[in-house]
This record gives C-alpha cells, sequence and structure tokens, in this order.
C-alpha cells in the first residue's frame, strides 16, 4: 500500500495551496492530491465570468497549474479518483477504484457540491447547475441554442449566470423565492438596487415565486409557477445552494455539521486530520462563531495555514471573510457578518440615490460597539478599510456619527 | 483590446520594472490583497488598483500575482518583457 507522510484529499484551490505550502517547507516528504475531477487546478471563479464563458479569452486561460508544476514540486496527482471511505484508526483512505492509499496526516479539502433540484421532471434535460469544469463546458455549449433560460435562486450564480445568459443574447427571466434580492443578507433598499440593475439589462425578475412543475418531452420546454405562471424557457439554471457530501465519512468518527467541524487551527476531531476551504465549519475567532465560507481568498488562505499547521506550526486561523462580485454595472460586496438583527446597530454611507450605498453592522456590547460586518454596493473601495476595523475589534462607540459621514475616510480609524 | 494599467516599478533591487492589471479580467477576488494589502487596493467598481508599486519584495508581489484566480496581475521586467502570467 502506497504511503504518504501528506495526503490530501481534494485539489481545488485549498487542497493544492496546503500541498504548494507543505513543499515550500520540506522539500523531500511525501506528498499526494487526490481529486474527484481529473483536472489539475483551475479556475473556478472563471466559471461564471462572461469574458470566459462567452469565448472572449482562451478556454486555457481557466487553468491554473499544469500536469509539469505538480511533477516538478514531487506531489503525486491521483486525478479522477474519489476517496470513498477514510479508516482513521488504520490511517487509510480507499479510493474508488478499491486501492488505498495511507497516511500520516490527512487534509480534507473536498469543497461543496451544488444542490440538486429534488423535483417531479428535474431529471429532464435542459436543467444545468454550475459548479465544475464539466458543468460549466455544458453549459457553454448549451447557451449556443438556446433561446429562452430562467435562473433559479437568489443568490450570487444566478446573478452571475444572469448577466452572462443576457450577454449571451437569452431572454432571461429569473426566479426568486424572496421578497428582493439577498434577503434578509441585504437590506430592501440594497436588494432594489440590484434589481434595478438587472432590470437595466433587460433580466426579468419574478420575486416571491417557485416551480411547481416543469414541462417537457425529453427536453425542459417551459416551468409553470405556483401561480401558475408558465413560462416557456429551453433551459434552466439553478443556484439553490450547496451541500457537503459526506457519505463516505460516514462511520469515521469524523464530526460533521453543515461542514466538517474545525477549531481555530482547522484540525478535526480525529488525531492528524485537518481540513481547509468550503467544507471547512471552523472556528472564526475574530466573530467568535464556528462558521462555514465558500470564497476563493478563504479557501486559499485556509489552505496555507493547514499546510504549516500540517508541518508542525500552530497559526490560528484569522481572516475576515469577504465575497464580492459585479455585473450589470454594480458591484456587490459582502463583508464579515453581515446579519443585522436586533443586537445590531446598521448605519448607512451614501444612499442609493447617490448610487453608492454602505451599511456598516456595528455589535452592540454596551459601553462598546464594535464593526462585525458591512454590505457595499458600488464601494468596494472601503472593502479593505472596513475588513481591518473587524479584525482589530476597534471600538467606534464615540465615532458612530462619523461613519455615517460619507465623506469620512474610513481609513482614518486604523490605529 | 484588453482594458490594461500600467505601473511602473522603480525598486531597485527588483527584477520587476511593471505592474499591470488587466481590468476585463479582475473580479475583484482580492487575493492579491490578502497577499499583499500594501500593493493592492480595490476602486468602487470592483477592480483592483496598485496603490504602491514598489512596497514589497519580487517574491511577495509574484505571490500575490499568482494567487490572482483569473491572472490579472501582469508582471514585466525592466526590459518591458511579460514574466507572469509565463
Ligand atoms: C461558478 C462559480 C463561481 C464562483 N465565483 C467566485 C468569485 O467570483 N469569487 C470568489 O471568491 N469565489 C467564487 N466562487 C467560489 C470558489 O470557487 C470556491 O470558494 C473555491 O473554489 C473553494 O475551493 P476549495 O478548494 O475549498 O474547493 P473546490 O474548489 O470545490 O475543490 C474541491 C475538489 O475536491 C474534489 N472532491 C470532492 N469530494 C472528493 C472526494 N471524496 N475524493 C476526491 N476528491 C473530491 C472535487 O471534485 C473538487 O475538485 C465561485 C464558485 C463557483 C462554482
Ligand atoms: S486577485 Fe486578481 S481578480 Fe482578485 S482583485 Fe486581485 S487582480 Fe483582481
Amino acid at each position: 500500500m502506497e504511503k504518504y507522510k501528506y495526503l490530501i484529499i481534494g485539489g481545488g484551490v485549498a487542497g493544492l495551496t496546503a500541498a504548494e505550502t507543505i513543499r515550500s517547507k520540506d522539500s523531500i516528504a511525501s506528498v499526494a492530491i487526490v481529486n474527484d475531477e481529473p483536472y489539475t487546478l483551475y479556475s473556478r471563479v472563471m466559471l461564471s465570468k462572461p469574458n470566459f464563458f462567452l469565448g472572449e479569452i482562451p478556454f486555457d486561460s481557466v487553468w491554473l497549474k499544469n500536469e509539469d508544476w505538480y511533477k516538478k514540486n514531487n506531489i503525486n496527482f491521483f486525478g479522477g479518483k474519489k476517496a470513498v471511505k477514510l479508516d482513521s484508526k488504520n490511517r487509510t483512505i480507499i479510493l474508488s477504484d478499491d486501492s488505498a492509499l495511507r497516511y500520516e496526516k490527512l487534509l480534507i479539502a473536498t469543497g461543496v457540491q451544488a444542490r440538486k433540484w429534488n423535483f417531479p421532471n428535474s431529471d429532464k434535460k435542459g436543467i444545468y447547475y454550475l459548479r465544475t469544469l464539466e458543468d460549466g463546458r455544458v453549459i457553454m455549449n448549451a447557451i449556443k441554442s438556446a433561446k429562452r433560460a430562467i435562473t433559479i435562486g437568489g443568490g450570487f450564480i444566478s446573478f452571475e449566470t444572469a448577466d452572462l445568459l443576457k450577454m449571451a443574447g437569452i431572454d432571461t427571466t429569473m426566479i426568486i423565492r424572496e421578497n428582493y434580492f439577498w434577503e434578509p443578507l441585504l437590506d430592501e433598499e440594497s436588494g432594489r438596487m440590484i434589481e434595478g440593475a438587472l432590470k437595466k439589462g433587460g433580466i426579468k425578475i419574478i420575486y416571491k415565486s417557485e416551480v411547481k412543475e416543469i414541462v417537457g418531452k425529453t427536453n425542459v420546454e417551459a416551468v409553470i409557477l405556483q401561480d401558475n405562471t408558465k413560462i416557456e424557457c429551453n433551459m434552466i439554471i439553478c443556484g439553490i445552494g450547496v451541500y457537503c457530501d459526506f457519505d463516505w465519512l460516514k462511520d469515521s468518527g469524523l464530526k460533521t455539521n453543515r461542514g466538517i467541524l474545525a477549531d481555530e487551527y482547522l484540525k478535526a476531531n480525529l488525531p492528524d486530520v485537518w481540513v481547509a476551504g468550503d467544507v471547512a465549519e471552523f472556528k472564526d475567532i475574530t466573530l467568535d462563531e464556528t462558521i462555514q465560507i465558500g470564497n476563493w481568498v478563504n479557501a486559499r488562505e485556509h489552505g496555507r495555514i493547514a499546510g504549516l499547521n500540517m508541518i508542525g506550526e500552530k497559526i490560528p486561523f484569522k481572516f475576515v471573510s469577504f465575497y464580492t462580485t459585479q455585473g450589470l454595472g454594480i458591484s456587490i460586496a459582502f463583508v464579515g457578518d453581515v446579519r443585522s438583527d436586533k443586537s445590531r446597530i446598521v448605519i448607512k454611507r451614501g444612499s442609493p440615490q447617490k448610487n453608492s450605498y454602505g451599511r456598516v453592522i456595528i455589535l452592540d456590547k454596551g459601553a462598546r460597539k464594535e464593526i462585525e460586518g458591512a454590505t457595499l454596493i458600488n464601494r468596494t473601495s472601503e472593502l479593505a478599510a472596513i475588513a481591518k476595523l473587524i479584525e482589530k475589534n476597534i471600538d467606534v462607540s464615540d465615532k458612530l456619527d462619523k461613519l455615517g459621514d460619507d465623506n469620512f475616510d474610513l481609513k482614518s480609524l486604523i490605529q | 483590446m484588453a482594458d490594461l494599467k500600467e505601473y511602473l516599478r522603480k525598486k531597485s533591487d527588483s527584477k520587476f520594472g511593471k505592474i499591470a492589471i488587466d481590468r476585463d479580467l479582475c473580479i475583484g477576488a482580492a487575493s492579491c490583497i490578502a497577499v499583499s494589502g500594501i500593493t493592492f487596493e480595490l476602486d468602487n467598481e470592483n477592480k483592483v488598483i496598485v496603490i504602491d508599486p514598489d512596497s514589497v519584495d519580487d517574491d511577495t508581489l509574484l505571490a500575490a500575482a499568482e494567487s490572482c484566480p483569473t491572472k490579472a496581475i501582469l508582471l514585466f521586467d525592466k526590459s518591458g518583457k511579460q514574466i507572469f502570467p509565463k
């Protein structure tokens, strides 16, 4: 049985960065990556970006590492193989081809999977999900002949795909269960700004609605909504969330919730097992909560810290998370914890009328008031300063009016 | 034509003479900012701008460019030859 000092399951940006970090500190230890997708590292984020999707830049620009890189760095790459069982007592991983690999230290960086629509007729041709390169290829091919598309769900995937479907000349309707965009993470005013941008771009939006029925023989031909509206379409893109596939971890003793649970060192509950990237539900020391985050930088930073901790360091993961997107002439960013329940004060910067609108979310700890998060529409330039203020837990109790002053430079608060 | 914004690097001990940002490619993922927040910053269009091209050493600058998921950061040597991405 092959044995590796460092075995990494999942070859996305988290797994690869961990391997790269380990290799930079230890030039001889054996390192291997097992990756269900047969591909070397590629840019998952590009899959939904118009210039790539519409072929304005070459397809090959999606690759971030080629096979040579793995060879040069002496990292064994098991592409197209899936881990199907973890036996932590014997420190063994069983792969889909029945082979087994032993490890001294294990990293699980398996990402998330697109939630599938479990619905009568949801096996019809023309229903797509966007998570993997293969998904991307299939959709890129399908848009060539599609005329009318609908997107399901009100998240980033729907926002970005609606933009690029429209750019591809396809008549696009978004179906959203909520009352406005990103409810309840955004306030209604921000949601309406996004709606304005989408409508201006010629995209139709139907709120408070769900599909009741899919019509079509083998291919999708239309959907019927709960209020019996019928919308013709030959393509449906589902962005209805993600989940983690833990089937292979059954009986492993690994603690999971929505993701795999990890402490602030990204260490799981089993000996010599670490977790990184989208799959990790980890202790965030800035927020003092257990959270799961799905973005590139977070996954990359996770990979780096997990890699360092696997080789014997003890570095807590400390990073203020954020997510940004842009399209249709609008930029949107979420920073830190953006929940705005009663225990939080929300201070507005700019306004929807000015087409530049931010909300700074502050945790009211009585004597102390600390910034916890922010949502920014067309104000991404303030992202870095806000992230710093969150990270440093700066008391802003006597600065609340300043925070609300559009001309006040947030950077001046960073000591 | 790509929308390139160029920034000259004058650091004497550096092999890089120029940093360019392809604004069409940049998606504001901010990986580069995580690696080197003193070099890069986002603008309101969610695109990166270089605030100080001389702020960090070559290794850090290259690491920041390599971290970008869309390869939007281009690095050139002093003679103007593109070094990254290769
Ligand atoms: C279309 C799209 C657009 C996005 N756009 C952005 C964006 O603009 N900005 C941003 O910050 N983030 C974006 N993201 C999110 C970002 O891509 C992810 O956060 C990031 O890729 C997570 O990296 P990861 O390494 O944790 O997981 P992944 O990239 O998901 O990699 C995990 C890998 O593990 C493999 N795997 C899973 N199970 C097993 C198993 N049992 N055995 C072996 N291998 C397994 C999978 O096949 C996969 O290849 C986007 C995501 C998508 C899908
Ligand atoms: S990492 Fe790349 S895409 Fe992200 S902000 Fe920097 S240059 Fe832009």
